[in-house]
């Protein structure tokens, strides 16, 4: 499984940092970093809690 | 009952406080029969996203749309839930059928307020109100906005947008009671820069005229218009719950971990809970989110689960302004500038009385959890000074 991010749509809320900082940050610039993109079954849990907080929906996973 | 013999857990409400209570509780273990019930007829939507990027871009209509979800639940859609026996555990829904329940979350959210029920009067709240709007906004009517709270100002900062002329009705400067006075100033000038006219006035009311809908303020000036907007706030959804214990004065009141009793929770946008200032609602996106997670938590594993630890977040986008704003508002007094400086891009705190923090940023990038910290700096920071 994969996290997906459309960078486009990504408005820098930070709010899936908040959800999953193990998985994804935000760098200086307020620009999305994900930092494992490979999720494993155990980390789908925070994946998906990213995924659902973010408000524009520029998350998924595949 | 003990969680292993939690077996059905029903949400009423499938919004954003719906749908994360329900992966929550699995996310919380419970693998139990989950049953979702909405009566709206398009999946649960990002309602932020509807009186932003919907209204202003030309082109992205998918904004709005959230990722499908993931809890495994049975969605009963378009069917409305009408009546809540909380003895026998069962929910009425409006095809005379009843769901049993073991554990209950109540998250049906909240409506606009109308002033009036003229067809006339335009309302915010939904997918279908936000694409009539856009397609209304196309042939460039003159528009009245009711209302200069942020859902009003949005609406506006939309029209202008559009290239409509605009005019916001408000009590007071808009925002002001919202955000506090000085990013209140900053909001209003940029509206007023892009040629929105501002009218401050204590009650407004609509009435219908010579076939069109049009705003009378106090002094019986009336403004016309080809189109009238209303952004006049929310009414929690709780009529299902009347003859329950579950409510007071419209609203469900709950504890810490948001429950209202053990077995029910409610959250989301008609929950009034405990807040370092009182009892408050709060509806805000992340709140029902932080919410939701919290009380699907306390729902399964009971006292055991920690109580709710909440800052809010608040944003908004209008006039080429984007804020973002962490801890509780509305912000009183001039703010110190952490970095830049009047009118953004500006990084701004202040402290309550209560020596608790607030930041706010403005056409400025950060992540919300940076901009946390710097809530916390303020608080330390007045705690040194004092
Ligand atoms: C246009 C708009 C812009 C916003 N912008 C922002 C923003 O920028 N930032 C921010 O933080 N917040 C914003 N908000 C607020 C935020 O969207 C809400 O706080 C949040 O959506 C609340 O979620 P909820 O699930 O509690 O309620 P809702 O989203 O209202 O969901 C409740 C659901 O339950 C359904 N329902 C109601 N009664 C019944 C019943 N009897 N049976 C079955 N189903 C029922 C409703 O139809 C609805 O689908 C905005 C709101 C609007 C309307
Ligand atoms: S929550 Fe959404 S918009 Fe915000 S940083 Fe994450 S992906 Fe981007």
């Amino acid at each position: 499984m994969k996290i997906v991010l459309d960078r486009a749509r990504c408005e820098g809320h930070g709010l899936c940092e908040e959800a999953a900082p193990d998985l994804m940050h935000l760098d200086d610039d307020g620009e999305l970093v994900i930092d494992r993109e490979e999720i494993t079954e155990a980390e789908l849990a925070a994946a998906n809690a990213a995924v659902r907080v973010c408000p524009v929906a520029a998350l998924r996973i595949e | 009952m003990s969680a292993a013999a939690i077996r059905r857990i029903v949400v009423v409400g499938n919004g954003i406080a719906g749908l994360t209570a329900a992966d929550s509780l699995r996310g919380a273990g419970f693998d139990g029969e989950l049953t979702i019930i909405g009566d709206e007829r398009h999946p649960a939507c990002s309602r932020p996203a509807l009186s932003k990027a919907l209204l202003s871009d030309c082109a992205d209509l998918t904004s709005h749309q959230l990722p499908a979800p993931t809890h495994g639940a049975l969605e009963i859609a378009g069917r409305r839930a009408c009546g809540l026996d909380a003895e026998r555990r069962r929910v009425a829904l409006d095809d005379g059928t009843e769901l049993p329940y073991d554990r209950l979350v109540v998250a049906t959210g909240s409506r606009a307020r109308r002033l009036s029920d003229l067809a006339g009067e335009l309302t915010l709240r939904g997918l279908d109100d936000a694409l009539a709007l856009r397609e209304r906004l196309a042939a460039r009517p003159s528009v009245v906005v009711v209302g200069g709270g942020p859902l009003g100002m949005e609406v506006a900062s939309g029209c202008v947008a559009a290239r409509c002329q605009v005019t916001v009705v408000s009590q007071g400067m808009p925002l002001e009671m919202q955000l506090g006075p000085h990013l209140a100033r900053v909001f209003a000038e940029a509206a007023q820069g892009r040629g929105v006219a501002l009218v401050q006035t204590e009650s407004a009311r609509l009435e219908e005229h010579g076939g069109a809908t049009r705003v009378v303020l106090e002094e019986d000036i009336v403004l016309e218009a080809e189109l009238v907007v209303s952004a006049v706030g929310d009414v929690p959804n709780t009529e299902w719950l009347a003859g329950t214990s579950l409510v007071t004065d419209g609203v469900v009141r709950v504890d810490a971990r948001g429950l209202a009793r053990p077995d029910v929770a409610a959250v989301g946008d008609l929950a009034v809970f405990p807040t370092p200032y009182g009892m408050r609602r709060i509806p805000l996106w992340s709140t029902a989110i932080a919410h939701s997670k919290v009380a699907a938590a306390a729902l399964v594993h009971g006292e055991a689960a920690p109580p709710l630890q909440f800052q809010p977040y608040f944003w908004t986008e209008q006039f080429g302004l984007s804020l973002k704003a962490v801890g509780f508002l509305p912000l009183n007094g001039p703010p110190v500038y952490v970095d830049g400086g009047p009118g953004g891009p500006a990084l701004m705190r202040w402290t309550h009385e209560d020596g608790r923090g607030a930041a706010a940023a403005l056409n400025y990038r950060i992540p919300i959890p940076r901009l946390r910290r710097i809530t916390e700096d303020a608080a330390t920071g007045a705690r040194r000074a004092a």
